[in-house]
């Protein structure tokens, strides 16, 4: 198995390369850059705004920046003489090398739309109220769904069966920001009985307290992100279920004289649950790349809502960060799907 | 099923304890607490040499001293704001040095003195890239700033401009605290976002990111201290969410809200639940008219600054088509139908809140007639399908702005009817925000819709906008390829005039506004209008343009 996985990690390096690259070449062949920002102000000099793209390297040659990007700018004296780089300290047309060191090593760089500040504390400070939300939403959808679906595929053609399949077309249907607004307007602004986003109390002092004495807060976002699961599972599941129910031992285990629950619940659910394994790798680069219009929705400071402002500002350094660690994630999740599903699933062996 | 029901009974229980916690309480002292929500990101440095936009702005402008102060009525730099770092100031008489003098009473708050090194060590930053500060901006208009003392700060210009004063303004920064540090390690220090070493109206709280940032009331400012325990500024991202939360009461104070929310606002305050404030703003839209030849575009002038010939645009290179142009389009018509009647007109190039505004010339009339008759004169005839012709050419043209603007939209689609009525027929085209800056820097259009955001205090000069050395094909502004010599000149009187009397400054950007409306570079349009409104428990609210909280330190909220 650890060879299995070995390998698996190995066969990923390319496919993350392959990603870099290919956000590399659609972010830089949009049209602007991250200094189309200044152009509103009326009093800005031309050479203040070349000024400002070159501060942030973004005039130089599409490979050397990637390259830049990737493994720093202390390599350039192979190129010998060198005009693109444009960090001076003295002023003495002696570039300073090795101010940045790639992400190979680490440096993401910095957030041209955050003021200049380093990508990867603005990533970290981020991530904590990510993947808080992204997990109550995936709990919300596992805890509803199942039951949901194995209910539904035991009673199938009842109508729960056909309420449950209603619910899933529905909640597919209804955009996320029409859904978010509306709950906030009913709990928030007119029954007043949650809060109209956030994620922890407005105070002066004190900080933000621990979760389970804000799950108010939680639950409004959960609702509208975990939505989306309960309908998505639940399908999957009744499916899955209504494949194990037609098996033969479903009905050597009724055969046997047990009891009808033991034979759904122990018999058939353990079984229809197998395929929900290959679910998990996605839905941990789910969990992980936050959720643009739920965080945004909600005033959730997670990583959704800086990857969206990313794009928007076209802030370079950010946007191959979230694509980096999204790809990492969902690299990482497939791997984790697939042992987990080889381990479940005795039918499947590691190859 | 039953394990449904008991599955619907747990969730039900879960919903209800949730519902039963308690929500966001702002129970402190006695002076209340100001919350105000931003739309957009948040704050994300506190320090600053690194804060470039609106939202560290106004946490920064309540921790830090300025060099600087203003007058909200004026609307203006004055001398002599108690606050301010600079109390007095001369300028040398060739117009490029600035002799400032500092207050020597002011400390930080670890009893450290202000002075001029604070300073110094900003212009330090300035000059330095490895410090990815975007102050390197001032590299390109100041040329030195010296402390002969530590009260003392001599600020050299590159050009002679009356905006030296205004220019001279970097921060003021702790630098006791960043000495030790490398150049290009101050953009992570642990200070940026803990400033715990201030000196302002307020003193730093807490700092949750794209959540909210807090400031408390600092006892040992030495000027009148603020009522209010505290400020908080929180972020909410979604626009429809933060009005939403200011009219439930859950903020207290807002700045802007969208222009199609004004009249929820309004209708709380005519019910006595808000006050609220509108004034016209510094966001101005137009319409640009390309005078040269779009097909050739040239330079206005040449390396020697002798003027090259740009050819004529076939449409608008005739003065008498711009103001048909003009007169045809209704614009208090666009007021109402792209921003809600949220706008005030603009007769020419200045917004109505700068100092410099012509306030006795008044925007040109909706004349369709008058429009029609200038057509007519400058030799354009209705043709078999209604549309003007001249000389076998169509009256027919690209109107380009900005996909996803949904005032712009609004503006180009009543300008295209506007001038269907007296028979020009308008290819109205949305395409990207970028694609249009392309187009326009290159000058291979016909006429666009964008806008400019004017600072505060306002700039009157406009050198960057319609010089003829700013008429430069792939980079300048003026990319209506105006050329008006005396308009030049004007301009650079009006920037370099010996003693910069404001006064005598008016009359001079006075011509300019006349010249401006006869020639009409751009169809001026309006300024969208800000609103600064405030819950009716807040006390003390009393705004001016772009100064909501010059009085803040009076405020008070009650519970």
């Amino acid at each position: 198995m650890v060879k299995y996985i070995a390998r698996r990690i190995v066969q990923s390096i390319p496919t993350l390369f392959g990603i870099t690259i290919l956000t590399w070449i659609i972010m830089l062949a949009a049209p602007g850059g991250p200094t189309g920002a200044l152009v509103l102000d009326p009093n800005l000099t031309p050479q203040q705004r070349e000024r400002a793209a070159e501060v942030l390297g973004v005039n130089d040659p599409m490979p050397v920046q990637y390259i830049r990007w990737l493994i720093g700018n202390d390599w350039h004296w192979f190129l010998g003489p060198i005009d693109y780089n444009f960090r001076d300290r003295n002023n003495d047309g002696v570039p300073e090398l090795g101010t940045d060191r790639g992400i190979l090593r680490g440096d993401f760089g910095i957030s041209f739309a955050n003021n200049n500040r380093p990508v990867l504390p603005l990533f970290a400070e981020r991530l904590g109220a990510t993947l808080e939300l992204g997990f109550s939403a995936l709990l919300f959808g596992l805890i509803l769904g199942v039951p949901i679906g194995i209910t539904a595929a035991v009673l199938r053609g009842s109508p729960f069966d056909n309420a449950t399949r209603v619910f899933a077309v529905v909640v597919n249907a209804v955009p996320i920001f029409w859904l978010g607004l509306i709950l906030i307007l009913i709990f928030g602004a007119n029954l007043k009985i949650l809060p109209m986003g956030g994620r922890c109390p407005v105070v002066l002092t004190g900080g933000c307290p621990p979760l389970y004495e804000r799950l108010n807060y939680l639950l409004l976002p959960t609702i509208v992100l975990g939505a989306g699961g309960v309908a998505g599972y639940s399908r999957y599941l009744r499916a899955s279920m209504l494949d194990v129910l037609g098996q033969d031992y479903m009905r050597t285990a009724r055969s046997k004289g047990l009891a009808e629950r033991v034979v759904w619940f122990a018999h058939g659910a353990r079984n229809a649950l197998i395929p929900l394994a290959t679910f998990l790798g996605p839905a941990i680069a789910f969990v992980w790349g936050g959720a643009f219009v739920t965080e945004t929705i909600f005033s959730w400071p997670g990583i959704g809502r800086l990857t969206l402002q990313s794009i928007v500002a076209q802030d370079y350094a950010m946007i191959m960060a979230v694509t980096v660690f999204s790809a990492l994630a969902t690299v990482i999740g497939y791997i984790i799907s697939d042992v987990l599903y080889a381990l479940i699933d005795p039918r499947i062996r590691f190859g | 099923m039953k394990n449904v029901a008991k599955f619907l009974a747990i969730a039900v229980v879960f919903a209800l304890i949730m519902a039963a916690l308690p929500g966001a309480t702002n129970a402190q002292g006695g002076g209340g607490i100001i919350i105000e929500a931003t739309f957009g990101s948040g704050p994300n440095t506190f320090n600053p040499l690194f804060c470039n936009d609106t939202a560290c702005s106004r946490i920064v402008s309540f921790l830090f001293p300025g060099l600087l102060g203003t007058d909200p009525d004026q609307q203006n730099i004055v001398k002599g704001v108690p606050e301010a770092m600079a109390q007095d100031w001369t300028i040398s008489e060739d117009g490029r040095t600035v002799t400032f003098k500092l207050r020597q009473d002011r400390v930080w708050s670890d009893g450290t003195p202000i002075t001029a090194k604070d300073f110094l060590f900003s212009w330090k930053v300035a000059n330095d890239e490895t410090t990815k500060s975007f102050l390197t901006f001032y590299t390109g208009l100041i040329e030195s700033v010296e402390a002969p003392d530590d009260f003392t700060l001599v600020v050299t210009h590159k050009v002679a401009s009356c905006n030296a004063v205004s220019q001279s303004s970097l921060p003021f920064v702790p630098s006791h605290l960043f000495a030790e540090v490398a150049p290009d390690k101050l953009n992570t220090l642990p200070y940026n976002i803990n400033p715990n070493v201030t000196a302002g109206l307020y003193k730093f709280g807490e700092f949750r990111t794209g959540e909210q940032t807090s400031l408390l009331r600092d006892d040992a400012y030495p000027f009148e201290k603020a009522k209010t325990d505290g400020f908080i500024y929180k972020v909410v991202p979604d626009q429809t969410v933060l009005v939403e939360q200011f009219l439930a009461g859950e903020t207290n104070f807002i700045d802007g809200a969208p222009v199609n929310r004004r009249s929820d606002v309004k209708a709380a305050a005519d019910a006595g639940t808000v006050k609220a404030y509108d004034f016209a703003g510094n966001s101005w839209d137009y319409l640009a008219l390309n005078f040269a030849d779009p097909t050739n575009p040239q330079n206005g002038l040449d390396k020697n600054g002798n003027p090259i010939d740009q050819g004529k645009h076939p449409l608008f290179g005739d003065i008498k088509v711009r103001q048909a142009i003009a007169y045809a389009i209704d614009v208090d018509s666009i007021i109402k139908g792209a921003v809600f009647g949220e706008g005030t007109r603009m007769a020419a190039n200045m917004i109505p809140t700068s100092w410099a505004v012509d306030k006795n010339l008044a925007p040109l009339p909706f004349d369709p007639e008058k429009s029609k008759a200038l057509l007519a004169e400058a030799g354009w005839k209705p043709g078999p399908d209604g549309i003007l012709t001249k000389d076998g050419v169509r009256f027919s043209f690209t109107l380009f702005t900005n996909q996803g603007n949904t005032r712009r939209e609004a503006i180009g689609k009543i300008v295209k009817d506007s001038l269907a009525a007296v028979g020009i027929e308008v290819d109205f085209q949305l395409i990207d925000f970028n694609v249009l800056i392309e187009r326009f820097r290159s000058q291979t259009y016909d006429a666009f819709i964008l806008g400019w955001r004017n600072g505060y205090p306002d700039s009157p000069d406009q050198t960057q906008l319609f010089a003829r050395t700013s008429d430069v094909v792939g980079s300048g502004s003026n990319f209506t390829s105006w050329s008006n010599p005396k308009v030049d000149d004007l301009m650079k009187k009006a920037l370099s005039l010996p003693g910069c009397d404001q006064a005598e400054r008016a009359k001079l950007y006075a011509e300019i506004q006349k010249i401006f409306q006869e020639e009409l570079p751009y169809i001026p349009m309006f300024v969208i209008n800000g609103q600064y409104a405030a819950r009716s428990t807040v006390n003390g609210f009393d705004p001016r343009p772009n100064e909501p909280f010059w009085n803040i330190q009076t405020w008070t909220v009650s519970q």
